[in-house]
């Protein structure tokens, strides 16, 4: 028998397939749909031109797959390669032209929604199919590079169940997918995405998160809106058109009055004649010891991608992160308080920050005595050529009033009685002598002029004065009951050395008081561009705008606010962020472990569910036995009833119902097919409701045997 | 040690066997277990775990908390995604039925009945030696797997290891496990084209009932036994409800049953070819409804016909031992 031993030694190797098989014309659909969701979010955030580009493709595609359909056997439409590479160089170059670069996030992402496209128009085989699904999945992360509000979460959500969707259906064998209904993976998908939640649950609370970035962000934020830390006439007024918001603030004791609300930002001292800028490098300072009573708040501040924070004038201690478990351990310092009393953090902001602030409303604090706060009083007087009738007209009321604080008055006085407008849109200004421009021609001007020329003005009379930018307002948000302040807030006002104190002056409230009492939107002429928000007063749509943001806010507090901090002070709070990596692990693989015990035998136990059809089955025959009329072992539910229902004929209806079901259970359409389940629910329900009415065999067996 | 040796190279022999199944051990029936399913990420799986770690990096830079959220639910998908594929193969009950006949070079028919249990099985794959089928089994039903193998040679072939494995239900995890049953099928040898017609019976001393179908006369009906040919078989009687009787035939032909002899054929031919011929003419025989005697080394097999006879002369021809 050697030959049959060489026969069974025989090894049969799998047949490789020399071509890989097509993609069927309806997962080439699933798939265009996973990427049109992928797509629509990121649409607002990508160069228009890209977006047309990027949906024309998909557009394309869908249109070839169309025309297939109506010319069936006909050779398959499709785009030669070479023309699609040329399609992705040209792109990039476009991309690398309209951005300025190419290396960065914005214009990659620009570049990907460029690709997904191309790609999707040569997606043939399912290897293009599984590269399509990833790209798209990474597709569905960028929009939260702009955004992560309420609104940007709900519309990822299409996107992640199709990617689930577009899975199944690539994973379908052969010719199947033409027979798909298009519930049934999108019903699977949220199943099991719904079942994976507790996994991304455990997964989110205990993945470290990091304290900064693993490599350094690319400038992508520069020119976002925000304070700066150099300021020229019009760059305040600029950032007063935008509704964004710049932080909310949730006061723990009473909330200051609105002429104290001064969030104190940049202080720009150096003046070259048309911009101002921060003194390069401010020496750490020391908290003003005034007697009163400090305010405390939490600030909750928007990445703004500069190192500053925000504090009420005059900030009293250093920031802590806030966290929403009272801990108490303080965390390191997040921020140093320079000598001009700004906050400024140890790096810049470039995810929320949650941080809780003490201020004493004070509008004067001494300057201190040492070398450095002579230096800095020094550089308060510094001022260039120039603007020869501003510093004229300084020298000339400084004759008339020697005092500094009368000169002040008088300044002030001036601003208020002259026809001087508060105006976002300024009349432009001459490069050479802008203040005197401003001063004696224009005399329409935003905050930024009238600081500046306040500023100056001072200076050439001798006066130490200088600029500080922040904002000034907010507004209580009364469904949240915390201030929203906007970057229509931003404003620039002065500070000088009077009396021994650097003081507090705003010479926009003497031009127009309405604005600090009441915003922007109250203090300037009707005709001027303001943002919308700004002076919807007291309309049903401020009223809705303001429940939205109440939302926002929460959400930003514990979604998109769960940081390194939040998680660390979570972990605290659950005793366990003294714990080594391997506990951690432990612990997270403890979870895990539950979570895939308790789907199992949730998963088990519909299973069980699904065997109680036989369960009564089995009890019924059982039943019908003992009553003396035993199922033969070929007899099947359909004639073993028939039989039953001869010898019971008052059950006869019962009998013909459990047949029925029970046939339909056993030997009807799968379960599987999602579709039939309620059908197969219902027959379960049947069967039990006859097999109730049936008495017990005992009483069967005593019914008279029908003649 | 050589004791301590023999036993460490039997405890994995015996976790090899329990790993890979080599050995065709399995009786039935096999219900799989998590002991005997594996599981491991397919190729597109790996893509996306690659693409869930790319998202991640990305979100942990740019401290995107929504990125985490996207990330971490996709990585749930995944998680529940490889506990529905163990389900989908958990439970699943596999028996052997049997293996078929065929001849070298076609394929061989092995039949593995295939039960879900309560709950449908999707998208399962049966593969062994070459063959593979996939089905969706609907809860409650068990149902025969056809295993086609391609065969080349004659002789006893096994089914060997069988692979039932599934990608259900997202394709990103391959679960899999091994069945071996102890199934084997015989390959008859590919019969000889063209093959000369049938030797002649030895002179019809027997009276026995025996007829070539095409030139004979229909001599009367008799009952039908197990075995009978299926083209003797009286089908307008069954048909009538009348019973089963086998027709009977008057011969005319060569009389006798046809003596198929290996020592017959010419020495020149070679041991395959004789094989292929004495084949040819069992089935030749079998189809003219001719009862035929056969010798060949090793193998004497009296008169008869029918099935059982042809099958085993087939089966014989198939496992003689290389002669010469």
């Amino acid at each position: 028998m050697a030959a049959a031993a060489t026969v069974d030694s025989l090894r049969w190797r799998r047949p490789r397939v020399a071509t890989r098989p097509a993609l069927a014309p309806t997962q080439v659909r699933w798939l265009g749909a996973l990427l049109i969701a992928a797509q629509l979010p990121l649409l607002s955030f990508v160069p228009i031109w890209v977006a047309g580009f990027g949906a024309m493709q998909v557009a394309l595609r869908f249109f070839l797959l169309h025309r297939d359909r109506l010319r069936p056997g006909a050779v398959p439409a499709r785009i030669p390669t070479w023309a699609l590479a040329l399609f992705a160089v040209a792109a990039g170059l476009a991309i690398r032209q309209s951005f300025g670069y190419f290396i960065g996030r914005d214009p990659s992402v620009a570049f990907l929604f460029v690709l997904i496209g191309i790609k999707f128009l040569e997606t043939r085989t399912a290897r293009d199919g599984t590269l399509l699904v990833c790209l798209a999945g990474f597709l569905v992360v960028t929009p939260f590079f702009y955004n992560q509000s309420v609104l940007a979460a709900a519309a990822a959500v299409p996107a992640l169940v199709l990617v689930g969707a577009a899975l199944q259906v690539l994973a379908l064998p052969g010719d199947e997918p033409d027979f798909v209904r298009w519930r049934v993976p999108i019903a699977r998908s949220a199943k099991l995405l719904a079942q994976g939640i507790p996994l991304a649950a455990i997964l989110f609370l205990l993945f470290p998160r990091l304290a900064g970035p693993l490599w350094g962000l690319p400038s992508d934020h520069m020119g976002k809106s925000g304070l700066s830390d150099r300021m020229a006439l019009g760059t305040i007024s600029e950032l007063s058109l935008s509704d964004s918001v710049a932080f909310r603030v949730d006061f723990t004791s009473l909330v200051p009055a609105p002429a104290q609300r001064y969030w104190r930002g940049p202080v720009l001292t150096r003046f070259d004649g048309r911009e101002w800028t921060a003194a390069p490098r401010t020496p750490a300072g020391e908290f003003a010891r005034i007697a009163a009573r400090p305010v405390a708040y939490t600030v909750t501040l928007e990445p703004h991608y500069k190192p500053w924070l925000f504090a009420l004038d005059l900030p009293a201690a250093l920031p802590r992160v806030a966290t929403d478990a009272g801990d108490e351990e303080r965390a390191a310092p997040i921020a140093g308080l320079t000598r001009d009393q700004q906050l400024v953090a140890l790096a810049p902001v470039t995810q929320p920050l949650r941080y809780e602030q003490l201020s004493i409303l004070s509008s004067a604090y001494p300057p201190g005595n040492d070398e450095e706060a002579a230096a800095e009083i020094a550089d308060s007087r510094r001022l260039p050529r120039g603007n020869p009738r501003t510093q004229a007209l300084a020298s000339e009321l400084r004759l008339r009033y020697p005092d500094d604080a009368a000169f002040v008055r008088a300044v002030l006085q001036r601003f208020h009685d002259e026809p001087y407008v508060y105006t976002l849109s300024p009349d432009a200004l001459y490069p050479r002598d802008p203040v005197d421009g401003f001063l004696f021609e224009s005399r329409r001007g935003f905050c930024e002029h009238y600081a500046s020329a306040f500023v100056v003005l001072l200076r050439a009379a001798g006066i130490p004065a200088r600029i500080v930018t922040g904002y000034q307002g907010g507004e209580m948000n009364p469904n949240g009951g915390y201030m929203i302040v906007r970057q229509s807030d931003a404003h620039a006002w002065a500070e000088a050395l009077v009396g021994g104190q650097w003081r507090r002056y705003d010479p926009t409230a003497a031009v127009a008081p309405s604005r600090i009492e009441g915003g922007i939107g109250r203090a300037l002429p009707a005709d001027d561009h303001v943002p919308l928000l700004a002076r919807l007063d007291g309309s049903w749509i401020k009223g809705l705008q303001l429940a939205w943001d109440a939302v926002n806010h929460d959400w930003r507090r514990h979604v998109i606010g769960f940081n390194y901090e939040q998680q660390r002070s979570l972990w605290r709070n659950w005793e366990i962020d003294r714990f080594a990596p391997w506990q951690m692990v432990a612990l997270a693989s403890a979870f895990v472990l539950a979570w895939v015990g308790a789907l199992l035998a949730w998963l088990v136990w519909r299973r069980r569910r699904e065997d109680r059809a036989l369960a009564l089955w089995k009890a019924l025959c059982g039943r019908l036995a003992r009553a003396g009329l035993p199922r033969q072992p070929h007899e099947g539910p359909l004639a073993y009833a028939a039989r039953a229902a001869a010898r019971w004929p008052e059950f006869a209806v019962a009998f013909d119902v459990i047949g029925d079901a029970y046939a339909v259970l056993r030997y009807g359409p799968a379960a599987g097919r999602d579709d039939r389940q309620r059908e197969r629910a219902a027959a379960l329900a049947r069967l039990a409701r006859a097999v109730d009415v049936l008495p017990a065999a005992g009483a069967l067996r005593t019914l008279p045997v029908p003649a | 040690m050589p004791a301590a040796l023999a036993s460490t190279s039997s405890w994995t022999a015996r976790w090899r066997q329990r790993a890979f199944r080599h050995a065709p051990a399995d009786l039935d029936p096999v219900v799989l277990r998590h002991s005997r399913i594996y599981i491991l990420p397919t190729r597109r799986g790996l893509a996306f775990l690659a693409t869930l770690a790319i998202m991640l990096v990305t979100s942990l830079n740019y401290a995107l908390s929504l990125g985490f959220v996207v990330t971490f639910l996709l990585a749930g998908l995944v998680g529940s995604a490889l506990l529905h594929t163990f389900r989908n193969l958990a439970g699943i009950e596999l028996r052997p039925l049997a293996a078929g006949e065929a001849f070298a070079g076609s394929v061989l028919p092995f039949t593995v009945a295939i039960a879900g249990g309560a709950t449908a099985r999707r998208a399962v794959s049966l593969a062994a030696r070459g063959a593979r089928v996939t089905m969706d089994v609907p809860a409650g039903a068990a149902l025969p797997a056809l295993l086609d193998v391609p065969t080349s040679r004659r002789g006893r072939i096994a089914l060997g290891r069988v692979t039932l494995s599934s990608d259900y239900p997202l394709g990103l995890w391959r679960g899999w496990a091994y069945v071996h049953f102890p199934l084997t099928g015989v390959v008859y040898p590919a019969p000889e084209l063209n093959a000369p017609p049938l030797p002649p019976g030895s002179a019809g001393d027997d009276a026995q009932t025996s007829a070539r179908g095409d030139d004979a006369d229909l001599a009367g009906l008799r009952t039908y036994q197990d075995g009978d040919p299926l083209q003797r078989v009286a089908w307008k009687a069954v048909a009538r409800g009348a019973g089963w009787y086998t027709k009977q035939f008057d011969g005319a032909g060569g009389g006798g049953p046809a003596v198929l002899a290996w020592r017959s054929l010419p020495g020149a031919m070679s041991a395959e070819g004789k094989l292929a011929r004495l084949v040819a003419w069992v089935l030749a025989a079998e189809r003219a409804a001719r009862p035929f005697t056969l010798s060949a080394p090793g193998i004497a097999l009296p008169a008869g016909q029918g099935r059982d006879h042809r099958r085993a002369a087939l089966t014989a021809l198939a496992l003689v031992s290389a002669p010469d």
